[in-house]
């Protein structure tokens, strides 16, 4: 016996997993794409199909595609790096250390948010070359990517650790633990699946920026920087190969982080029964 | 008035039901309360109270039974649509409204006009003593001031019952004691039932009419508060009401509804409920109250032939203000407690005393 | 010896870091924007002239028009659309909550450019859709291929995943059990959303448009691959000033136009914003 509203609440639920799937199918299109396309023999024209690995071979012949891989996980990693690090501690400082300067300094580490990336790009190219003289190098680049990391890293952090309780730190404390040794042994075990889950996304964002990378690097050689280039001359299909192997990779990913969800031996931060 | 009549209940429950899964939550619960009730459910966590006023609130549906509201059937109606007032745990206010706002608030979901939504605003905030605070937020408020935001939210609507959900439960001590004087004196002012969750027995007989007593889904005994507090049907019910003595030991003779009841040696003439033969093991639950401790002064008149005493020696006193506990050691070795008023004992630590109470009080029960 | 303020300690670095790579190199195109370009060199000789010829010339002006409306329907677009999708995750999404979410944002492992390509593999006139259409005998649909629609189908494919995440770490910070007080209280679903989940989830939602609307407003790339010859934007036409033509100190200015047309949007939602009916109770104060 269900009654109308009863009714209406599973249509309302059903109606709304339905737009989440089909969300999902919407974003995974083009990737399927990318992977079917990247068997293809001709990739401008892949249909009907026909398959081959040329792309593959080659992309592993050319070092174009390494050298633009490894400036990439540079990019990514070290961006990543210096996000989450400042981000980490401008949070802890910001939540534990009430002061009257606290909104001041959320704006200073969300504004880059709310600046393009364009922007971001050409600013810092500009400043870099004309002002400081210094030309494009992985180092500005990975600095101008970790201003938009670090704002997400904040955001993403912040919006876990608001419901942190300060009280067990302030627990360890009374039972002996210096601020470093308390951070290591109670904080960071509970905040770990937050600070993952920023490092995670300001290195994404660094790994694949094309605006950033592009004006800080002149000719260095990045992925994205590479698909840009090649633009003029139709996109490479080794690319196409590269974005199927990274996806492949994160899709296993995915499936081992469900297994452990399914299982439970890893919960991610979920308190629920 | 035990039970009211089905014609005048407010409030009908007929075998509701609730299972999650394997578990039941609530089961096959029957109950009528009355228009002028101060009813309470009264059970430790886990015991279905929560989930029954959640049936009634319309919150949980049912796996089976009636609810009916003023003999209307809401079994299958939604919560808003069955004009009850609720008061939460933890009063959830809604924090971007002021407190007029969230008062008002179920008036707005009425469309009742404006000028009778203030009218009704002045009599909740008069009625609560919240004069002055209108335009404030919640995080503005203490604690008790949230709660009493809660009631007149609850009651401006005059809703046709009100339910309350453990709501003195994060007030301190001193608050709480005067919030439960004040919603008893809402409920007979207003004149419409109170069903009121806890699982405070404290709370529950300073407030209620009538108790019901749940374990596992089911009603333990129901009736008005004195019956539950001196005359427990079960075991639980004795033990989780008040505070008692716990006596093991079996039954020798049974005489006209009176038990002779052996324990360590005694024995004890004690009344009983349930099922009971010769020779049962059982339980004697006899509350702190009722026993009475003289000192050994008073041995050699025994005009108490018909009660029951015991000797012992006084441990100690745990003071509680108006009442001091008696901690006595019987040469048994077996420790009982008696309470009385802390203002006249005579007795020192360490002295001899004589613990005595009726044939007729504490409750004994087969194990 | 004195003791270093620990808040100082904590936040001082990213401060400084964000002063020195997002402040300063701002306030730089601020000052070029005065400036002058003589063949692909910038020289200080204080002038209006790169702002006098944003208004003079009206294709900037379309290309900030063309660029503020297609951001305007994309954030619509990922509004309407990512609010019950964001409250399925948060409300129903249970133990995979957070899978479900990563799951949004995987697919910016892959590059941007090659995202789109495949978008036009499949929207394009060889592509897809029209070619199963073709196959079943209809007329392709003319308005996917190289048009605005086109480009801001491909916006909405970029940035929905933000708004979904941002009205989603709103929603889990929302305390449900409020919907139950109103309902008792008499509100159907509708009325209570109306008056409780949407205040109370209403910064997360402007701050998703926001994280919308800015880079769509500042977008090149995507025009330029799906957008077709009508279709170039602001921030297309602002890349060549830095690219292509060396133009800086016109760059600059138009930098400088965008940054106070974000700025605009971002005070416009902020006014939107009433700290004390947002619920917001301060963080963390102990």
């Amino acid at each position: 016996m269900t009654s109308v509203g009863d009714r209406a609440e599973a249509w309302r639920r059903r109606a709304m997993s339905l737009l989440l799937w089909l969300l999902y199918i919407f974003l995974y299109a083009p990737i399927l794409y990318v992977i079917y396309a990247s068997f293809s023999v001709d990739i401008v024209w892949p249909f009907p199909p026909s398959f081959t690995t040329d792309a593959y071979a080659e992309l592993f012949d050319n070092a174009l595609y390494a050298d633009a891989l490894a400036n990439s996980l540079l990019i990514g990693l070290g961006s990543g790096a210096v996000s989450t690090l400042l981000a980490t501690a401008g949070v802890i400082g910001v939540l534990r250390y009430p002061s009257r300067h606290r909104g001041l300094i959320l704006i200073a580490f969300l504004a880059p948010l709310f600046v393009a990336e364009l922007l971001i790009g050409i600013s810092s190219l500009a400043f870099n070359a004309r002002l400081l003289g210094l030309p494009g190098n992985l180092f500005s680049a990975i600095a101008a990517n970790a201003v938009e990391g670090t704002a997400f890293a904040f955001l993403i952090i912040l919006a876990q650790l608001v419901r942190y309780d300060w009280q067990m730190d302030d627990a360890a404390m009374v039972f002996g633990a210096a601020p470093v040794r308390c951070f290591w042994e109670v904080t960071l075990p509970t905040i770990w699946p937050s600070l993952l889950g920023a490092f995670l996304i300001s290195f994404i964002l660094a790994f694949n920026n094309l605006e950033i990378s592009f004006y800080n690097l002149g000719a260095i050689p990045t992925l994205p920087s590479v698909a840009w280039g090649s633009l003029r001359f139709g996109l490479g299909p080794e690319l196409f190969a590269l974005a199927a192997l990274t996806n492949g990779l994160v899709f296993v990913l995915f499936a081992v982080m469900y297994v452990l969800m399914r299982t439970g031996i890893v919960r991610f931060g979920y308190r629920g029964g | 008035m035990a039970g009211a009549d089905l014609k005048t209940a407010s409030l009908s429950l007929q075998s509701v039901s609730r299972h999650f899964g394997p578990i039941r939550a609530v089961d096959g619960i029957d109950l009528d309360i009355g228009q002028d009730e101060f009813f309470s459910l009264l059970g430790p966590s886990g015991s279905g109270k929560t989930t029954l006023l959640r049936i009634i609130a319309g919150l949980e549906r049912p796996s089976a039974g009636r609810v009916r509201v003023a003999g209307q059937d809401v079994t299958e109606l939604p919560p808003y649509k069955r004009r009850i007032g609720m008061v939460f745990q933890n009063f959830l206010l809604f924090p971007h409204k002021t407190v007029a706002e969230n008062i008002v608030f179920p008036l707005r979901m009425q469309n009742v006009a404006r000028a009778a939504r203030d009218e009704r605003l002045r009599w909740a905030m008069k009625l609560l003593r919240l004069e002055g605070l209108a335009a404030r937020y919640p995080n503005e408020l203490s604690g008790g001031q949230q709660q009493r935001v809660s009631l007149a939210r609850g009651l401006i609507a005059r809703p046709a019952m009100l339910l309350l959900d453990e709501p003195l439960a994060n007030l301190d001590r001193e608050l709480r004691a005067e919030m439960e004087v004040e919603i008893r004196r809402y409920q007979k002012e207003l004149n419409i039932p109170f069903v009121y969750v806890t699982h405070n027995q404290e709370e529950a007989l300073t407030m209620s009419d009538r108790i019901a007593v749940m374990r596992g889904g089911v009603f333990e005994q129901v009736g008005p508060r004195d019956d539950v507090y001196r005359r427990p049907k079960t075991e639980f019910v004795a033990t989780f009401v008040g505070q008692s003595n716990r006596l093991s030991g079996f039954v020798e003779t049974v005489k006209n509804g009176a038990v002779a009841f052996a324990w360590q040696g005694h024995t004890l003439h004690v009344p009983h409920q349930g099922d009971i033969a010769a020779g049962d093991k059982a339980q004697f639950l006899i509350k702190y109250e009722d026993i009475e401790v003289a000192g050994a002064a008073g041995k050699g008149r025994s005009d108490h032939r018909s009660g029951n005493s015991l000797e012992g020696r006084l441990r100690d006193i745990i003071f509680k203000g108006q009442t001091a506990n008696y901690i006595v050691s019987l040469a048994n070795g077996a420790e009982l407690i008696a309470s009385a008023s802390s203002r006249d004992h005579k007795v020192g630590i360490g002295e001899a005393v004589s613990l005595r109470w009726p044939e007729t009080s504490g409750m004994c029960f087969r194990s | 010896m004195k003791r270093f303020p620990p808040l100082l300690l904590l936040a001082g670095p990213g401060i400084l870091f964000i002063l020195v790579t997002l402040i300063l190199p701002l306030a730089a195109i601020f000052m070029f924007s005065f400036w002058r370009t003589e063949s692909y060199e910038l020289y200080a000789d204080w002038n209006l002239d790169n702002y006098r010829t944003l208004m003079r010339e009206p294709a900037y002006l379309v290309f900030l028009l063309r660029s503020g409306l297609g951001a305007l329907a994309t954030s619509l677009i990922c509004l309407i659309y990512a609010w019950p999708v964001a409250y399925f995750i948060a409300r129903h999404g249970g133990r995979y909550r957070l899978l479900l979410v990563l799951l949004l944002a995987a697919p910016f492992f892959t590059g941007v450019i090659l995202r789109i390509a495949a978008l036009q593999g499949i929207l394009g006139p060889g592509g897809l859709i029209n070619m199963a259409l073709g196959i079943l005998g209809f007329q392709p649909i003319a308005a996917l291929m190289y048009t605005q629609t086109a480009a801001t189908i491909g916006h909405v494919y970029l940035f929905i995943p933000f708004m979904v995440t941002a009205i989603y770490l709103s929603l889990v910070n929302f305390n449900f059990d409020l919907l139950e007080t109103a309902k008792v209280n008499g509100a159907g679903p509708l009325r209570a959303f109306i008056e409780v989940t949407w205040p109370l989830n209403w910064i997360g939602t402007a701050i998703g448009i926001v994280l919308v609307f800015i880079p769509c407003l500042a977008s090149a790339v995507t025009p330029r691959f799906l957008g077709g010859p009508r279709a170039t934007s602001f921030g297309m036409s602002l890349g060549q000033q830095f690219g292509e033509t060396g133009t800086w100190a016109l760059g600059s200015a138009m930098g400088v136009v965008l940054f106070l047309a974000s700025l605009a949007v971002l005070a416009l939602m902020g006014l939107t914003v009433n700290l004390k009916r947002s619920g917001f109770t301060g963080m963390g104060t102990r």
